[in-house]
């Protein structure tokens, strides 16, 4: 065991994780509170990337151009939502999934129109190393692993604490009755789903960095949240978190030992959780 | 009398169309060759999205198995297409009776999204694992090593065009007997109300196996059809950017018809044929119209034309 090659995938791990919760956890309380599989999810993801590049080619600024894309995200969240996503509440599975994932398809037009096709390199905010137990590791992916952590406290903190969170959590338990206590349904979708959009869009920002920010990028996140929804079962935001840690650690443990595995080996546990477990692992149960 | 006659010909009209259809535009050889093959890939998602009720976005990888099936089959070992095609069909039937029981118990979005990651391994399968096999990214060709078959050299594309509309006739007829047969009855009730299948004594997961089997095989005997057409296989065949292209078809020609899947194919390649050559943003140009068939064209081509049928026969009964 080679010390200085294992600690630097565990926290490459990490960050990979932090990247895939901020991202698939809109898929997964989309699906939990509206019970519509949001596939365009990616499409904030893409264009807060989209907008860190622009903003940090115009004004070197990194963090400028992460809260732009935040703020994109969260605006083009709302929009989606309170024009598009009204109309499908309450269809067949069926329809809504069609229905985002075109949506999805017209937003990736969007982007080669507005954007072009070549993919963009953003540069790091920060080229700092830091060593920790004797190696170096980037400062930016310790960020990444602090920023989810951070997110994931709010969220908690938000969900338990706050009225509106009582509501969030009642809603994913039975809609019905929430709006029978009287409660404005639709006002609690529309800001579950902003805030999910925006989580997205922060997720966009932090990756823009670590990959190439080209337009089918959306596509290439879209699976990777696939699989950790799916492993950590729809609805459960306990649930993405857990699966995205998995996740992360088998993509980089698995690159480390042999690189096609990093590709290969979350389908892999995916699968055979699936087989075990058809929800994932803490799905919501009764819905499908 | 008369109607029942009528509507046991409608395949053979079909089947007519397009060979008329070929022979009015004689440069568009291609793209009616490809017109009958879709229309099989689409047949395939119809059963999973109109009979069963089931969505999937990975339906490319069936397509990239049974092309890769055949490729591999004539550039390694055989020489003749018809053991490649059948090969080919075996693939789907294989990867569906494999694939079915774990799929078929997960619930309707878990179905979507395990197909689409699907997908994207197959991709990544054909394009990186199976370097050495499949060449990568530039392909598999295999057109030399083909030989002619008794009647037909369809290594011509003419001569493959009219291979092709014969066995798009003859699934066409076999997808109509399914469609009347006690299956099809189950794959529609299912769709509508799966407990109470399940109460009257079916085994739903029985009848969901069978249906995502048939819907593989038909899949990727498409795949293998392509794979003939072009003389070799690139792994951009199994790509999940065109997940969507054979659901809009579907949605375009009329989810849970026969004959659907045909007008599904032929419009929306037509659309496509003509789209491309105006504009490149293929993506954008699919999403917008996936949207709008959704949201004001529900019912399809022949859903609309069974309904009008519908509607003109309920007047001549007025009519006396």
């Amino acid at each position: 065991m080679d010390l200085s090659l294992w600690i630097p995938a565990v926290i490459y791990g990490f960050s990979v994780s932090g990247i895939f919760f901020l991202v698939s956890l809109g898929l997964s309380i989309g699906f939990g509170l509206m019970r519509v599989v949001n596939l365009e999810q990616m499409l904030y993801y893409t264009f807060s990337a989209y907008m860190t590049y622009t903003m940090v080619t115009l004004t070197g600024m990194f963090w400028l151009g992460l809260m732009c894309g935040v703020f994109l995200a969260a605006f083009l969240g709302f929009l989606v939502e309170t024009q598009l996503l009204r109309r499908v509440y309450g269809k067949p599975m069926l329809f809504s999934m069609v229905v985002t994932f075109s949506f999805f398809l017209i937003g990736i037009g969007a982007i080669q129109y507005i954007w072009g096709l070549s993919p963009k390199p953003v540069s790091s905010p920060t080229q700092l190393m830091i060593t920790i137990f004797g190696t170096q590791i980037p400062l930016y992916r310790l960020l990444i692993i602090l920023t989810a952590g951070v997110v994931y406290v709010m969220i908690q903190l938000l969900l338990q604490k706050t009225i509106l969170g009582k509501a969030i959590r009642a809603g994913i338990e039975n809609p019905d009755n929430l709006q029978g206590l009287g409660i404005n349904i639709n006002r609690i979708f529309t800001i579950t789903f902003v805030i999910a959009s925006a989580l997205a869009g922060l997720g966009g920002a932090l990756n823009a960095p670590l990959v190439m920010v080209g337009p089918y990028m959306g596509f290439d996140m879209l699976l990777y949240a696939f699989i950790t929804v799916i492993l950590g079962g729809l609805g459960s935001i306990k649930g993405t978190l857990i699966s995205s840690l998995i996740i992360g650690q088998v993509i980089s443990l698995g690159g480390t030992l042999w690189s096609p595995l990093a590709f290969v080996a979350p389908f892999v546990v995916m699968f055979l959780v699936i087989l075990i477990r058809p929800t994932g692992l803490y799905g919501v149960k009764g819905i499908v | 009398m008369w109607k029942k006659a009528i509507d046991n010909l409608i395949p053979l009209f079909i089947t007519l169309l397009i060979v008329i259809l070929r022979f009015t535009f004689p440069n568009k050889l291609s793209f009616f060759t490809e017109v009958a093959i879709f229309s099989i890939y689409v047949m395939g998602n119809n059963i999973l999205y109109g009979y069963i009720g089931l969505v999937s976005f990975g339906q490319p990888f069936y397509l990239g198995v049974g092309g890769y099936a055949v490729a591999i089959f004539l550039a390694y070992v055989g020489h003749s297409p018809i053991i490649a095609l059948f090969l080919g069909i075996l693939s789907g039937v294989v990867l569906g009776l494999v694939l079915g029981p774990s799929f078929i118990r997960l619930g309707s979005s878990y179905f979507a999204l395990i197909n689409a990651a699907l997908c994207a391994i197959g991709v990544f399968i054909f394009e990186r694992l199976l370097i050495d096999i499949t060449r990568g990214n530039d392909g598999l060709w295999f057109r030399s090593r083909m030989t002619k078959l008794p009647l037909l050299d369809i290594r011509l594309p003419q001569n493959f065009f009219i291979f092709v509309v014969i066995i798009f006739f003859f699934v066409l007829l076999l997808y109509r007997y399914m469609d009347r047969s006690t299956l099809g009855t189950m794959f529609r009730s299912l769709k509508n109300n799966e407990e109470k299948l399940r109460f009257i004594g079916f085994d739903t997961f029985k009848v969901k196996w069978v249906g995502f089997t048939l819907a593989s095989a038909l899949s990727t005997f498409a795949g293998a059809l392509y794979a003939i057409n072009f003389g070799f296989v690139n792994p951009s065949l199994g790509e999940n950017t065109r997940a969507v292209e054979v659901i809009v078809a579907t949605l375009i020609g009329g989810s849970g018809t026969v004959y659907g899947p045909f007008f599904g194919a032929l419009t929306f390649l037509g659309i496509k044929d003509i789209v491309s050559r105006l504009i490149t943003r293929w993506e954008l140009v699919v999403g917008i119209l996936t949207i709008i068939v959704l949201f004001r064209f529900s019912k399809g081509i022949w859903g609309s034309i069974q309904q009008y049928i519908g509607v003109l026969r309920e007047k001549l009964k007025l009519l006396g």
